[in-house]
């Protein structure tokens, strides 16, 4: 733990995955290469830890990033400390554990948070990806859980700490749920953008000391993996458009035109005039003087 | 979050504060390629703190090259660095092929002693390599700081550069010196008003692709054993652009690339796949490379010109090193760049604590950087070879002498019987004639290539 966990008062706790970000999955035999330079977090698990730090901001309730994996772990848990975590834990076990043994290990972890209020996680991993993980935790922990979540709304009334949040149910329907207490949140890929860490957090985290707490055993079952598949690459998640938007704006929103950055423009020009006018935008972003 | 009102990692221009009494680190070295991880390592081993700052998320990630190392600078930096560099294959092979599009001479040779240590030149992975290097600057003390750009220049009270911006939140970073290994095209050297030639007849863009191919196949192919590789430069490849090409081995894949001159690229309206496709499909390169998968295609700009487009090298303040200093040697049959940059990162590394220890960053001082540059290979090579970069790209050398070579060579070896065999010196004269080269073009290119190469 980088700092003493478990300040008094509502905290927010985030599981974060050190999984590979770019597995080299061989697409004839399925056989898969990992190299450790591109693992770090999910989409989707970086999602949580946005969503928790501005949930966090909101009540004032501090962040705490936890973690069940092997000593390489820590580079997230350092990431998150750098993005604003106030504390991070990681119980050691082994990469790739099913997840029960996962769920039961964070749970070791969230044991030891005075005052735990909210579990954030993604919703599911991008190498098992099974998402049982966050319904395993909730069942440890006695908890609601809210899944595939796609959008938290912090501007309603806030007097006790309630929000809402929007999930996405099947066959493109959303629910909105209130959240006035306990519960483990998972949250799909996408739905936000994880803050950039300012330099000097980024400069004091990065030896940050994360003492492991022990794993648990794993857990005996009756029930075991006899064959797996090949994997296959996940596809990208991206966020869901606002379901209240258009069929057509929803598929310009789906494939980056016109979100979030100056809409694309199309000119029938002469090459000279182009060049003016890439010139000019270039001068815009601060490219040339 | 607001949303920022620049792109991340977009300039920011230069920006004036108060010197700092007491700056945040001793030096700050932008950009961890060999350059920069060269000039890290020296200060941290003269136990000067040091922030190493990579826009990319580890050192090499956004870096390509060819592909061939020439290892001897690491002699003094990393001695018996051949035990642990992260190396493809050790070239023992080196072949010079001059090409017309339906012909192909080369000069093929091999030498046992390459492929022993203290070895030449290697086949490497660069972010395999850039990682390596860079780890031993961390492990002598360096701070690397990745994923984080440097967007600007921080200037003192008298206009000396102080340190730089970053695109983090809070992201300025002050220095008593700042070192810009930032690559070609240095954004940082032209921000510091250093660099006065940036014109595209400078810059050749390198493109590449990696083509997959189990590792006994590559040796049938390229003749060789174990962990023994080939590098082959090409001349006459590129149908009317200047350049040239290149084929490398890899342990299993093989590297094929060419280098073209920006101008010629965008007069012919090619692309550079469209190129390298063609070199792939030469009766002389098909057969290396047939049945390949591609696995990887890269470009990036190479400065071309040498000493001919070379920034001042030092400012108050700041020293530049590497491709950010066009000290990438482009000569023909020589394309050596990482050995450039660790070389002048070395230097830029040891003025730096020279620098420090006289408490002294001016540009005075720091002019003590080109002295030493000179009584170096990294600037003594590119003063000898000054002539060389024009020679290479001239039209004679890339098209009309390969003619000359392949049809003299064609005509010497074709059996003719039974009309009697012609002398050399006339299948010579009429080679000439026919691939439009004039004596004379033959006795001055001939004069300047001695001056350089001789
Ligand atoms: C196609 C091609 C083939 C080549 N073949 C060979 C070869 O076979 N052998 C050989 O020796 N050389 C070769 N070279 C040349 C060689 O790649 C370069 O000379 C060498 O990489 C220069 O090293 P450097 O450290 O100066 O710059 P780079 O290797 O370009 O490193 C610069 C580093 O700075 C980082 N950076 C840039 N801007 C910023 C910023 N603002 N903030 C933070 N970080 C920044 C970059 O991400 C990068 O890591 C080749 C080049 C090309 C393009």
């Amino acid at each position: 733990m980088a700092e003493p966990a478990g300040p008094a008062g509502p905290t927010i706790a985030v599981a974060l995955k050190w999984v590979d970000l770019r597995p080299d999955i061989d697409r004839v035999t399925g056989a898969t290469h990992h190299d450790v330079r591109f693992f770090g977090c999910s989409a989707a698990d970086q999602a949580a830890l946005e969503h928790a730090l501005r949930i966090g901001e909101r009540f004032g309730w501090p962040v705490v990033a936890v973690s069940a994996g092997p000593a390489e772990a820590d580079a997230v848990l350092r990431d998150a400390l750098a993005v604003g975590a106030s504390a991070a834990i990681r119980v050691d076990i082994e990469a790739g554990a099913r997840s029960q043994h996962s769920a039961a290990a964070l749970h070791d972890a969230l044991a030891t948070i005075d005052g735990l209020r909210l579990v954030c996680c993604g919703d599911w991993s991008l190498d098992r990806g099974s998402g049982s993980v966050p319904a395993f935790v909730a069942a440890h922990l006695g908890w609601g859980q809210a899944l595939g979540l796609v959008g938290v709304d912090l501007d309603g009334d806030a007097g006790d700490g309630a929000f809402t949040v929007t999930r996405r149910l099947d066959q493109g329907r959303r629910e909105v749920l209130r959240i006035d207490g306990p519960a483990v949140l998972s949250f799909e890929g996408g739905t936000a953008e994880l803050r950039r860490a300012p330099l000097a957090a980024v400069l004091r985290t990065r030896d940050a000391a994360i003492v492991p707490l022990a794993g648990p055993p794993a857990p005996h079952h009756r029930l075991r993996v006899v064959h797996r598949g090949p994997d296959r690459p996940r596809a990208r998640v991206l966020p869901p458009p606002d379901a209240s938007l258009s069929p057509r704006e929803r598929i310009l929103a789906l494939t980056g035109a016109l979100v979030e950055r100056t809409p694309p423009r199309t000119v029938v020009c002469e090459p000279d005039d182009a060049a003016d006018l890439i010139l000019d935008q270039l001068r815009a972003w601060g490219y040339l003087d | 979050m607001s949303k920022p009102d620049r792109p991340q990692g977009a300039p920011a221009g230069t920006k004036r504060i108060p010197t700092p009494t007491e700056p945040d680190v001793d030096v700050i070295v932008v950009g961890a390629g060999p350059a920069g991880a060269a000039a890290a390592l020296v200060l941290a081993r003269a136990g000067r703190s040091v922030y190493l700052l990579e826009r990319g998320p580890f050192p090499g990630s956004k870096n390509m090259y060819g592909g061939v190392i020439y290892g001897r600078i690491l002699d003094t930096l990393i001695p018996r660095w051949w035990e642990e560099a992260p190396v493809q294959r050790w070239v023992t092979r080196r072949a010079t092929m001059v090409m017309t599009p339906t012909q192909a001479l080369t000069i093929d040779y091999r030498t046992a002693a390459w492929g022993e240590a203290p070895y030449n030149g290697a086949t490497a992975f660069r972010p395999d390599f850039d990682a390596w290097l860079a780890d031993h600057a961390v492990a002598a003390g360096a701070t690397l700081v990745p994923s984080t750009t440097a967007v600007g220049l921080l200037r003192g009270d008298r206009g000396q550069i102080v340190g730089v911006q970053t695109d983090r939140p809070d992201g300025d970073l002050t220095a008593r010196l700042v070192i810009a290994c930032d690559g070609v095209n240095s954004f940082l050297a032209k921000e510091a008003g250093l660099y006065h030639h940036p014109e595209a007849e400078h810059f050749t863009l390198g493109a590449k692709e990696v083509l997959a191919l189990p590792r006994d196949e590559i040796e049938k192919r390229f003749g060789l054993r174990g962990l023994e590789g080939a590098d082959f430069e090409i001349i006459g490849c590129t149908p009317g652009i200047a350049g040239g090409g290149f084929i490398y081995t890899n342990l299993e894949s093989v590297a094929v690339g060419v280098v073209l001159s920006l101008e010629d690229l965008k007069r012919s309206g090619k692309r550079p796949e469209e190129l390298i496709a063609g070199l792939k499909a030469h009766p002389a390169v098909a057969p290396l490379v047939e049945g390949a998968e591609l696995t990887e295609y890269s470009a990036h700009l190479i400065p071309e010109a040498g000493l001919h487009m070379m920034p001042e090298l030092y400012g108050p303040g700041m020293l530049v090193a590497g491709d950010a200093g066009a000290f990438c040697l482009a000569a023909g049959i020589w394309l050596e760049g990482v050995n450039f940059a660790i070389g002048s990162g070395k230097v830029a590394g040891e003025v730096a604590v020279q620098a420090l220890r006289a408490g002294d960053t001016s540009a005075t001082f720091l002019g003590r950087y080109q002295d030493a540059l000179t009584d170096t290979f990294a600037l003594a090579d590119h003063i000898k070879l000054q002539g060389a970069p024009a020679l290479v790209m001239s039209d004679n050398v890339q098209r009309r002498y390969p003619e000359l070579v392949c049809s003299l060579v064609e005509s010497l070896f074709t059996v003719t019987n039974p009309t009697p065999k012609k002398g050399a010196l006339r299948l010579a004269r009429e080679a000439a004639k026919g691939s439009g080269v004039r004596l004379r073009d033959l006795a001055r290119d001939g004069w300047a290539a001695l001056r350089s190469y001789g």
